[in-house]
C-alpha cells in the first residue's frame, strides 16, 4: 500500500471513528426513510414526493457533510499539530493533502452509498418504479462533493476553520444560483454590477449543471453525452481548484 | 565523501504577524550548524530563542527566510533525505483514534515499510520503546509518557540515521526522563546521530556531546559541553566551620557565602593556599576542598545576560 493510499484509508478510519460522521449519517438514513411517511401524504405524486425528499435530503445532508470535513479535518491537523509527525516522513505535501481529500471523498462516497442503497430500498417498498435517472442524480451528485469538497481543501490551506466553512458554504447557494446571479446582474443599470457578476459566473462553480435530482424526481433521463460533459466540467473544476491548494499548501510554514 | 548528517549554513527566518503582515517576529538570525555523525548535538536556549524554529526547517516544515539547510548533504525538502530522519515533535500530537499499534503502522506505512518488515518493526520499535503491553489501547487514553512513548516508537521506525527530538524529555516525571535519556544514549551508542533541543539543562549535561546555546535566534556559544564549562576558569571551593572568619582582607575572595554554621568560600587556585592558612590560623576548620563547578546552567545564565536579549521570545520588529 502507499504512502498516500495508507493516509486515505487512515482518514476514512478517522470520519468512522468520528461521531458527528454516525450521527450525521444517522439522521440522513431517517430523513431518507422519512420521506415514505411524507408520501403517504400525498398518495397521487408518492413516487415524485419520494425522489425529492430522498435524494433532496441526502443532497444536503452530504453538502453539509463534505464542507465539515473538508474545511475541519487539514484545519484539525494543523491546529493539533498531528501534522508534524507524518510531514517529516518521506511524503509530499501535494501527496498529503490530496490524500485528505481521497478520504473525505471515500467517506462521502460510501455514505451516498448506504443512502441511495436505502433510497432503492423505499423505492422497492412502495412499488415506486426504479429508473435510471435516480442513479444518474446520485452520481451527479457525487460530483458536486468532489467539487465543493476541493473548495474545502483550498481554503484550509489558508484560512481557519470557521472562515473556511462560511466561504465555501457561501460557493454552495451561489454555486446553485450562478445563473441566476448572472441573468440579474446583466439586467443591471450599473456597470461595475454587470462585470462583477459576469465574474462571478465564470468564477463560480456551476453547480445546476450537476443537480439532476429534478430530472429524477420526473423520471427525465438525460442522454450520456450531457451527464458526461457536466461529469467532465465538474471533475476539470475540482481538479484545477485542487491544483491551486496543491501550490499553496507546498508554500506553508507549519508554525 | 561522507556528508554531514545536519549542515546548516546563515540560517534565518522571519515569521510575519499582525492584521496586515506588517509586524515582524525575527525567529532565527543567521544560524551555521554542522552535526557530526554519531553524536548528539544539543540545541539550548530560552522559550523562543529559535530552536523548534531550526529543526522544523531542517524537517521542511518551516521556510528558511535566508541561508540553507541540507540533511546527508541534500536539501531538506528532499523526500530520500528526510527517509532517513525520525522525528519526535514538542508535545507529539499523534491521532488520537488509532490505537499505539494503528498509529505506528500507519507511520511505517507512510515511511514506505510493508508486510512482515513492517510487522517486525512496529513490534520491535513498541517493545524497545516499553509500550508492547499498550499497544491495542486507543491513544486518547494514554498519559503524556506514553504518548512521548509512542512518538519516539515511529520516530525508530526504519532504523534512521538522524534522530530530532524537539524537548522530548518535556513534562516527562523523573522516571520517564531518566528512561527516555536511557534510550537516547543507547539509540546514539548504535551509531544514531541525534539533534536534541530542550531548554532542560540537567539533560543536556547528560546527553549531549556537543551544544550551541541560541538566544533571540542568534547562536551566542558553541561547542562540547566541556570546553563551554571550562571557559569559567580555575575556581576553588573552601568549606569551612567555626574560628569565626569573618571578612578576610588582602585575599581575591570571589564570594563567601553562609550555609548554616559553615561558610563557603570561592577563591582563585593562585589564592588558596592563603585562605586555607588563614583560616587555620583562625581557628577554622577546613572541611572541603574542590574544584567549584561551572555548570551549564551558569553558562546559561551568564550567556542570557552577556547576549542582553530578551529572556523569553523572539524579537519583534
Amino acid at each position: 500500500m502507499s504512502a498516500a493510499m495508507a493516509l486515505v484509508v487512515n482518514g476514512f478510519r478517522e470520519a468512522r471513528r468520528n461521531r458527528v460522521t454516525v450521527v450525521l449519517l444517522a439522521f440522513a438514513a431517517l430523513l431518507v426513510l422519512s420521506s415514505a411517511a411524507i408520501a403517504d401524504a400525498a398518495v397521487s405524486t408518492i413516487y415524485r414526493v419520494l425522489v425529492d425528499v430522498a435524494l433532496g435530503g441526502a443532497s444536503a445532508i452530504l453538502a453539509a457533510l463534505a464542507i465539515f470535513l473538508s474545511c475541519g479535518s487539514l484545519n484539525q491537523e494543523i491546529q493539533r499539530r498531528t501534522i508534524f509527525i507524518i510531514m517529516s516522513k518521506p511524503i509530499s505535501r501535494s501527496a498529503f493533502l490530496l490524500s485528505r481529500v481521497g478520504a473525505i471523498l471515500l467517506t462521502l462516497l460510501v455514505l451516498l452509498l448506504v443512502m441511495g442503497a436505502l433510497f432503492l430500498m423505499e423505492l422497492k417498498v412502495y412499488g415506486a418504479p426504479f429508473h435510471r435517472s435516480q442513479l444518474a442524480a446520485m452520481a451527479m451528485l457525487f460530483v458536486e462533493l468532489v467539487v465543493l469538497t476541493s473548495f474545502g481543501a483550498l481554503m484550509s490551506t489558508f484560512a481557519g476553520p470557521i472562515v473556511s466553512a462560511v466561504v465555501v458554504a457561501g460557493v454552495y447557494f451561489a454555486g446553485h444560483a450562478s445563473r441566476d446571479l448572472y441573468i440579474r446582474a446583466q439586467r443591471s443599470g450599473s456597470a461595475l454590477l454587470r462585470v462583477l457578476g459576469k465574474g462571478a459566473y465564470y468564477l463560480l462553480p456551476n453547480l445546476d449543471r450537476l443537480d439532476y435530482k429534478p430530472a429524477a424526481a420526473y423520471t427525465l433521463e438525460p442522454s450520456g453525452r450531457e451527464l458526461l460533459v457536466n461529469a467532465g466540467y465538474g471533475l476539470a473544476y475540482a481538479a484545477v481548484v485542487l491544483l491551486v491548494a496543491t501550490l499553496i499548501f507546498d508554500r506553508r510554514d507549519f508554525k | 565523501m561522507t556528508e554531514l548528517p545536519i549542515r546548516a549554513t546563515g540560517l534565518a527566518k522571519t515569521y510575519r504577524i499582525g492584521f496586515a503582515l506588517n509586524r515582524r517576529v525575527n525567529a532565527l538570525r543567521g544560524l551555521d550548524l554542522q552535526v557530526e555523525r554519531s553524536s548528539i548535538y544539543g540545541l539550548l536556549g530560552p522559550n523562543g530563542a529559535g530552536k523548534s524554529t531550526t529543526i522544523k526547517i531542517l524537517l521542511n516544515l518551516v521556510q528558511a527566510s535566508a541561508g540553507s539547510a541540507t540533511l546527508f548533504g541534500r536539501p531538506v525538502s528532499n523526500r530520500e533525505a528526510r527517509r532517513r530522519v525520525g522525528y519526535v515533535p514538542e508535545n507529539p500530537a499523534p491521532y488520537e483514534y488509532l490505537t499505539g499499534l494503528e498509529f505506528v503502522r500507519l507511520c511505517g506505512r507512510v515511511l514506505g515499510l510493508s508486510g512482515a518488515d513492517l510487522d517486525a518493526q512496529c513490534t520491535s520499535t513498541l517493545d524497545r520503546v516499553g509500550l508492547s503491553r499498550a499497544k491495542h489501547l486507543q491513544i486518547r487514553r494514554y498519559s503524556k509518557g506514553m504518548i512521548q512513548r509512542v512518538a519516539l516508537a515511529q520516530a525508530l521506525l526504519g532504523s534512521p540515521e538522524l534522530l530530532i527530538l524537539d524537548e522530548p524529555t518535556s513534562g516527562l516525571d523523573p522516571v520517564g526522563r531518566r528512561e527516555m535519556r536511557d534510550i537516547i544514549l543507547e539509540t546514539r551508542d548504535r551509531g544514531v546521530t541525534i539533534l536534541f533541543c530542550t531548554h532542560i539543562i540537567p539533560d543536556v549535561e547528560a546527553l549531549c556531546d556537543r551544544l550551541v546555546v541560541l538566544v533571540a535566534g542568534r547562536a551566542v556559544q558553541e561547542g562540547s559541553v566541556r570546553e563551554l564549562v571550562s571557559t569559567g576558569g580555575s575556581v576553588v571551593e573552601v568549606i569551612s566551620e567555626g574560628g569565626e572568619p569573618g571578612v578576610l582582607d588582602g585575599l581575591p575572595v570571589q564570594s563567601q557565602r553562609r550555609v548554616g554554621d559553615r561558610t563557603v568560600w570561592q577563591v582563585s587556585e593562585a589564592a588558596v593556599n592563603d585562605l586555607l592558612r588563614k583560616l587555620l590560623a583562625r581557628g577554622a576548620q577546613i572541611l572541603q576542598v574542590q574544584a567549584a563547578r561551572f555548570t551549564l546552567e551558569d553558562l546559561f545564565m551568564k550567556t542570557l545576560a552577556e547576549a542582553n536579549a530578551p529572556r523569553v521570545g523572539s524579537e519583534i520588529d
